[in-house]
């Protein structure tokens, strides 16, 4: 009998035609790779063939979904996307949350696969009746948000859908796949939809989960429910994410002006310590989730917009741009265009320096200039003007421009840096350096040992490794269960009690030790598939600017990141995770990895 | 088992806890220090200063007070050897990790962090003060007196003064003539901008050896610190987010003035720099506290 928690299957659906296939999923897989990220992984290593372009016909894009999607298990509806990064050329794979996930699963299946490429901008539309591929010519230019609208409007409330917006359909190479107003935002996996010329997929299902222990998992539902409301969550109930701000800036980790200071004068007017009390329109959340970190705030004239603090970092401070009003409206334009708020902040950032170097002669795209930053934003989803080679990435465009500018585009493996200096946070600048996704926060996780109390943040040693090596094992499994993030906080014995919640929803006995295995496991399988398709040695580095430049905190000390002292530390990362010296899976690792 | 590695460029601190504080009658690392012990109070502030790590050095089978699990502890082979023996012992150890050290004694309650630094950067070759090539020991001379239990040390030195000590010289006087010492004078310390704006009167040299000393040292206000919160801190426990100012000796009561706990989710960044979330974290004049949200990430 399938385990309690999954179907046993994904669904296959070549769009150019329609057709599908059923790909079973033996027990022994899901029991190794979970499910999200870590099945998301296993299928991509199945499905892609050597060499296929990330955004052609062959290339596969998973929408996974987990044993806990469906259990009253709060935090728990949420759903993996997988595909070969357009932006990066290796794996990518990014969460989002909602109403899809219990609809995609409730189809009755443990993922949904789309590969080929329809001829006409398409939506596709997986129920229990099937599958079938609608025209969405009149769907084109519209942001995902409304496509998803008017999706619902015409098949039916019941419908839930995965949506591109304009920047997907033009391969902005990191285009988002948004739904609820949630994005499956890094690297660029609208990009891959679009380049399958499809809008939307929606799903809508009547099958149900069944639970090993139905009494158990309530029970556990309960506890951590109540776990939910305590002091570990209270900052992404009570500001959201963009509390981080006005601390980071404290502790010179604010990444500002592409990088070259870690601090910004002008933060407070965009904390949300001020913001909140004057913009703040709504807080809300996914579904299924007790939390509830989304704060909705209004510019001036009346636009909402999802505030983070990813999208502020990154078009506030990383362009020099301190107008609120602007950077809630380039948030807005963000979530419109469906482009990761990230990485075009980070390229625009890029861009800015490059026109102020004068390698670009953009005399507009000035540090500082919100309206710049703005028409930036909508000349690359429209892939317009200079928007053409910024659709690119902040990598592949250095490589167009030139002239040392590749020294300070600030990315790792191709995808831009999130909100974290790595010199004040030399726990983090391993994770980033090391990841199989790129420049990433949310894989890695390091910051919470920067941040810990516990190391000295400015002073990366072997401590700081395998402090990283624990954050990233925790957000393979938290990524494959799949739970949010934000309530890792209310976790003492994670591996234990998370495998005390998947024991009763599955009937296996799982132990923490089995999924701390589990993990490195994934963990690793990503290693192998990035070796597969053109990952070197040389991509676990970060830009020379960190490596060249030191920054000063508050105190007068300098942070810098020499290296050598990152070679040591990559060095010391390869050995731990059972890697040779070129950061390759050793026999015993690959044998832990292809257990399946 | 985990363990840190410290560049060959880092600074060492060592603090010598082996004096038998006769004068006090009672050992002078166990005196209560605003909520916990003048030698956990030293080594926070000494450990403060520099990037290597702090040892203690104790007498042979002296009790130590509850210190940093990161202080490493050391001990003198023999009984009433003086200082010299501990600086040996200190700077041996200390020389596995580090090029060179800041020396201290247990009872310097007042010793802050821009002392330590303004002592450490005599190290610097300073051509105009005719020091082309780095000294080997620099050696602050405070309130007329020559302060070599506050003063920077070469770790190279420790075999030196096994020898003097072999030979019966076992004054630091007998080190200061055998090697090349720099002198600093209270003008060239203050000429530190920080230090002249932190401690003026140089009170970071001032020990107590008496009863009476430490009752009248013990009396004297808690360091004046500015704290800030941030995130949803800055809603909680009491008072306004900040800046203020208020009087504390360490982090817990720093936290506790304000109404937060220092409990795993709460940390505290001094000065922009080091993040810490233990309570007994010292503080000193002239520091700023922010207060915020371990749980960072989005």
């Amino acid at each position: 009998m399938t385990p309690g928690g999954y179907f046993g299957r994904a669904l296959v659906v070549d769009v150019t035609d329609g057709s599908t296939s059923v790909l079973p999923l033996p027990d022994d897989v899901l029991r190794d790779y979970l499910g999200g990220v870590g099945l998301g992984t296993w299928l991509l290593n199945r499905l892609t063939h050597d060499g296929a372009d990330p955004l052609g016909t062959d290339a596969p894009l998973a929408f996974v979904f987990s044993p806990l999607v469906g259990t009253p298990l709060t935090t728990s509806a949420k759903f993996a996307v997988v595909a070969t990064s357009p932006l990066t050329g290796l794996l990518t794979d990014a969460l989002a949350s909602s109403h899809f996930a219990l609809a995609g699963k409730f189809t009755g299946h443990d993922a949904i696969v789309l590969t080929g490429k329809a001829d006409t901008l398409t939506s596709v539309l997986i129920s229990d009746d099937g599958v079938r591929l609608e025209d969405a010519a009149d769907l084109r230019g519209l942001p995902a948000a409304d496509a998803e609208e008017a999706v619902r409007e015409r098949y039916g409330r019941r419908w839930r859908a995965a949506a591109i917006g304009p920047a997907g359909e033009n391969l902005v190479r990191y285009a988002t796949i948004s739904h609820d107003g949630r994005h499956a935002g890094r690297g660029g996996l609208g990009a891959v939809l679009g380049g399958k010329n499809v809008k939307c997929l929606a799903v809508k299902g009547g099958a149900r989960v069944r639970l090993a222990d139905r009494d158990a998992v309530l029970a556990a539902a309960k506890d951590l429910r109540q776990r939910s409301f305590g002091p570990a969550t209270a900052k992404y109930r009570e500001l959201g994410t963009l509390a981080n701000l006005l601390a980071f800036n404290a502790i010179s980790t604010l990444p500002t002006r592409n990088f070259q200071a870690a601090t910004f004068a002008e933060a407070p007017a965009l904390s949300a310590e001020d913001l909140a009390g004057s913009r703040s329109t709504v807080k809300t959340g996914c579904a299924s989730c007790s939390i509830g970190c989304e704060h909705i705030y209004a510019t001036t004239k009346g636009t909402k917009a999802r505030v983070e603090y990813e999208n502020v970092f990154a078009l506030g401070p990383l362009c020099g741009v301190s107008d609120p009003d602007d950077v809630l409206e380039a948030s807005a334009r963000c979530d419109a265009l469906g482009l990761d708020t990230i990485s075009a902040g980070g390229t625009i950032a890029w861009a800015m320096e490059c026109v102020a170097n004068g390698l670009l002669d953009v005399p507009w795209l000035r540090f500082g200039d919100g309206a710049a930053l703005l028409r930036a934003l909508d000349e690359i989803g429209s892939r317009s003007g200079i928007g053409d080679l910024l659709a690119e990435g902040s990598r592949r465009a250095a490589d167009v421009v030139g002239q040392g500018s590749a020294s300070f585009a600030p990315h790792v493996k191709g995808m831009e840096m999130p909100g974290y200096d790595p010199r004040t946070m030399q726990a983090m600048a391993l994770g980033l350096a090391v990841n199989a996704r790129g420049a990433d926060h949310n894989r890695s996780g390091a910051y919470e040992a920067d941040l810990s109390g516990r190391l000295d943040r400015l002073n990366g040693s072997r401590d700081h490794v395998l402090a990283a090596i624990e954050t990233e094992d925790r957000a393979a499994v938290m990524d494959s269960l799949i739970l949010c993030k934000f309530l890792r906080g209310v976790f003492d014995d994670p591996f234990t009690e998370w495998a005390a919640l998947l024991s009763p929803v599955t009937g296996w006995s799982v132990t923490g030790t089995e999924l701390h295995a589990t993990a490195k496991r994934i963990v690793l399988a990503k290693r192998a598939f990035n070796r597969r398709v053109g990952w070197t040695p040389g991509d676990d580095w970060l830009p020379a600017r960190f490596l060249d430049d030191a920054v000063e905190v508050a105190s007068g000390r300098s942070a810098a990141l020499s290296p050598e002292r990152l070679r040591t530390m990559i060095d010391i990362y390869y050995a731990e995770r059972g890697l040779d010296p070129q950061g390759l899976p050793t026999h015993a690792a690959q044998r832990t990895e292809q257990r399946s | 088992m985990t363990y840190t590695v410290y560049s060959m460029s880092a600074v060492a601190g060592i603090v010598l806890a082996g004096g038998r504080s006769s004068r006090m009658g009672t050992p002078k690392a166990h005196l209560e220090w605003h909520g916990s012990t003048l030698l956990r109070h030293i080594t926070g502030v000494v450990g403060r200063a520099v990037d290597g790590p702090v040892i203690v050095v104790s007498a042979p089978g002296q009790s130590l007070p509850e210190l940093d699990p990161d202080v490493l502890v050391r001990s003198d082979p023999e009984k009433g050897r003086g200082p010299m023996q501990g600086l040996a012992v200190g700077l041996a150890a200390a020389a596995e990790h580090a090029e060179t050290a800041f020396v201290c004694s247990t009872d310097l309650p007042f010793l802050h962090t821009a002392f330590i630094n303004a002592v450490l950067r005599g190290f610097h070759a300073d051509p105009d003060a005719g020091w082309d090539t780095p000294p080997e020991m620099v050696l602050p001379i405070v309130h007329g007196f020559r302060q070599p239990l506050a003063a920077g040390y070469r770790t190279e030195l420790a075999s030196r003064i096994a020898d003097l000590l072999a030979g019966g010289h076992d004054r630091p006087g007998h080190l200061v003539a055998d090697c090349r010492a720099r002198m600093l004078t209270e003008q060239e310390l203050l000429a530190d901008r920080t230090l002249a704006a932190l401690d003026p009167q140089l009170r970071a040299v001032r020990n107590v050896n008496t009863v009476e000393d430490y009752q009248d040292a013990r009396a004297l206000p808690a360091p004046d610190v500015v704290v800030e919160r941030f995130g949803v801190l800055a809603t909680a426990g009491r008072g306004h987010r900040g800046p203020s100012r208020l009087q504390a000796a360490n982090l817990a009561s720093a936290a506790g003035q304000l109404g937060l706990t220092l409990n795993g989710h709460i940390v505290a960044a001094v000065n922009g720099d080091h993040i810490r979330g233990d309570g007994g974290w010292p503080l000193q004049d002239g520091d700023t506290v922010a207060f915020l949200s371990a749980d960072a990430g989005g």
